[in-house]
């Protein structure tokens, strides 16, 4: 990016990055929910001993550098790999450096974020009620909708803003299968880091506190609600 | 009213059970057919497996459990067939020893989750049961926008029924409903209890290892010991055979007592005892049925009215003479049935009055000095205070009192199923 830029082009630039960041965060954490809910509750119901090891492979994007993930992902979202052909033919459009690759990335990233408090929370609840729920009738999908969720809220309220809060900050994974391409896998992360390239330290200077404010932020409302509401029914005096 | 078609729903219960259950440490074994219409007690100590049978009819346990299940000519389990219905396609209420309220719904909302799941079970049709006289029936009006969290446990419980009883069950399992209560609640917790079975006429199978409670309320009694099915049949006489387990070199699961289902024949204020007729010629007294608590008032027990009542073996003492000048309310003459040895040092004599048996636990002392033999007449007497019931405050878990720990021969370690 050439230094003569005008700033006001590159707060138009940080702001695309900006958009660009929310679409993938919201859209990560919806598909994070719709996958991670039934994986936590397969997890916390399972018995088998096979569980530590799924439950190793979900933890894993907490240790592993984002570059070994993305390294992996890169080679296996390429247009030369089966799976990138096969995005190829059902989308029509190549997956390596395209916003569908880096939500795809975002999901694998933030699993562990969104399963682990889901499967601690559903672990807690244990079978009781919804034992009590099956002998008066209830479906096995009414008690999770009507038992399940409304008492064991806090930790989907955790597990959402935490999966949406890791992937606003993630950024190797983003690097290596997204590219920079403005509009479409240029997101904050990267926007900082190109500033700082660029010697951009004014601009650089107001990603980082804003991103650095807004997840401050985010994690106080988390961490405010969890100490209202507790998992108050979870660990209530009528578990057994 | 509780239902369209008038009070009664004519529910019968025909429960066929063979199956075969293997847990951790803990096999259950049982072959049996339940006909009621009534309540059906199921009796057994810690680890005799009755909790696991309820779960098993109820659904709640799966694995490892073969044999098959029919209820009303339903077939709920068999397992050569791979058939298992799950619980909440089963038609069967269950009621856990800690309620299970949910705690995220107030009352009201608890007593309706139970009747939605109902709507929307059988989609075309209603609820037969009105979720109003329910609540009355249950004495819940003043609870319902209450917490769950807010309620004594009595409350958790009165509410846990009346939830079971709105998803209009088949047939109505209560697992320990009273062990977490105190005396008070659970007199109040029983006596409900026989009013939804009289008023609903549902079917309830109840497991305790509570006597006392089983043997105010059950019309039959199914005993399990290490997993097996030690007896089944009506109450006293399964009771009064328990009696007998020693002679038959079984582990005594009971104190030896006499069980008795009698008219209340009259109130007697003056001398506040309340008179049982024992035949035409004979009866028998106990403290008066009435007190200052108003729900087990006199006006429970009319005239007429049959009490459950029972009397320990060793509170019923023997003479060979007419007791004309003694302190003790009751004495009856009988006829000696049988004699057996009861542990090391006593007697159990059983004696025949008005075509009841009575049954004492003498010392061998006693039954040498008295020179008692079979075919003998004799004079039993108890005090009033000896007969046990429901509104007699003695009544709750005295039941094991005096069975020492060596009579328990067969008895493994318990395991809280």
């Amino acid at each position: 990016m050439a230094l003569s830029t005008l700033s006001s082009i590159t707060t138009n630039g940080d702001l695309l990055a900006l958009i660009t960041t929310l679409k993938m965060a919201a859209l990560s954490t919806v598909i994070l929910l719709l996958i991670g809910t039934p994986l936590a509750w397969w997890l916390a119901k399972m018995q088998s001993r096979a569980k530590v090891f799924i439950e190793a492979i979900v933890a894993l994007p907490i240790i592993l550098p984002p570059t070994v993930l993305g390294f992996y992902l890169l080679i296996a979202f390429a247009p030369q790999s089966a799976f990138g052909q096969l995005w190829q033919q059902i989308t029509g459009s190549q997956l390596a450096f395209s916003f569908s690759a880096i939500v795809l990335g975002s999901v694998l990233y933030s699993l562990p974020f969104v399963v682990q408090p889901l499967q601690r929370a559903f672990e807690q609840l244990g079978n009781s009620y919804l034992e009590a729920a099956a002998m008066l009738g209830a479906k096995p999908l009414d008690s999770f909708f009507s038992i399940v969720v409304p008492m064991t809220k806090a930790s989907f309220i955790t597990a959402t803003s935490l999966g949406f809060a890791h992937t606003v900050g993630e950024f190797g994974i983003v690097l290596m299968i997204g590219g920079n391409i403005p509009d479409e896998t240029r997101v904050l992360s990267i926007a900082l880091f190109d500033h700082v390239e660029a010697f951009q330290y004014g601009q650089a200077h107001l990603l980082a506190a804003g991103l650095l404010i807004g997840s401050f932020i985010l994690l106080s409302l988390i961490y405010l609600l969890n100490h209202v509401r507790g998992d108050q029914h979870v660990v209530g005096k009528n578990h057994d | 009213m509780i239902n369209d078609k008038g009070l009664k729903q004519d529910l019968k219960l025909e429960l066929d059970i063979k199956l075969q259950a293997n847990f951790d440490h803990f096999n259950l074994t049982v072959s049996q057919k339940i006909n009621s219409a009534g309540i059906t007690g199921i009796f057994g100590h810690s680890g005799s497996g009755k909790s696991s049978l309820l779960r098993i009819i109820a659904g709640l346990e799966k694995n490892h459990v073969n044999g098959n299940i029919t209820f009303n000519q339903r077939e709920l389990l068999n397992t050569k067939t791979q058939l298992f219905v799950p619980p909440e396609q089963r038609n069967i209420g269950l009621v856990f020893q800690n309620s299970r309220l949910f705690p995220h719904l107030s009352v009201r909302q608890n007593l309706e989750f139970a009747q939605k799941c109902l709507i929307k079970s059988n989609q075309n049709k209603n609820s037969t049961l009105n979720i109003d006289d329910i609540i009355a029936l249950t004495q819940l009006t003043p609870l319902l926008a209450k917490q769950t969290s807010q309620l004594s446990g009595g409350e958790q419980q009165r509410v846990a029924l009346a939830r079971a009883i709105l998803a209009e069950p088949k047939l109505l399992l209560l697992d320990e409903p009273l062990s977490a209560l105190d005396k008070h609640s659970k007199a109040n917790m029983l006596a409900l209890i026989v009013t939804v079975q009289q008023q609903l006429n549902i079917p309830i199978l109840y497991v305790s290892h509570s006597l006392a409670e089983l043997q105010q309320v059950a019309s039959e009694l199914l005993i399990l010991a290490n997993g097996t099915v030690v007896d089944y049949g009506d109450v006293h006489q399964v009771i009064h055979r328990l009696n007998h387990a020693q002679q038959h070199n079984k582990a005594q699961l009971i104190s030896p007592q006499t069980s008795l289902a009698l008219p209340i024949f009259a109130h007697n204020e003056q001398h506040a005892l309340t008179q049982l007729a024992l035949s035409d010629s004979q009866s028998i007294y106990l403290p008066l049925l009435s007190s200052n608590d108003n729900e087990t008032s006199s006006s429970n027990y009319p005239v007429g009215a049959m009490l459950r009542c029972y009397i320990f073996a060793d509170d019923i003492s023997l003479s060979l003479t007419e007791p004309s000048n003694s302190s003790i309310v009751n004495h009856l003459l009988g006829q000696i049935s049988t004699i057996e040895k009861f542990g090391e040092y006593s007697a159990l004599i059983t004696i025949s009055c008005s075509e009841h048996s009575f049954f004492a636990q003498i010392s061998l002392m006693s039954q040498q000095k008295l020179q008692l033999e079979v075919g003998k007449n004799i004079y039993i007497q108890f005090k009033a205070s000896a007969i046990k019931t429901l509104a007699n405050s003695s009544l709750v878990n005295t039941n094991n009192r005096h069975i020492s720990s060596t009579l328990f021969q067969n008895q493994q370690a318990p395991i809280e199923e």
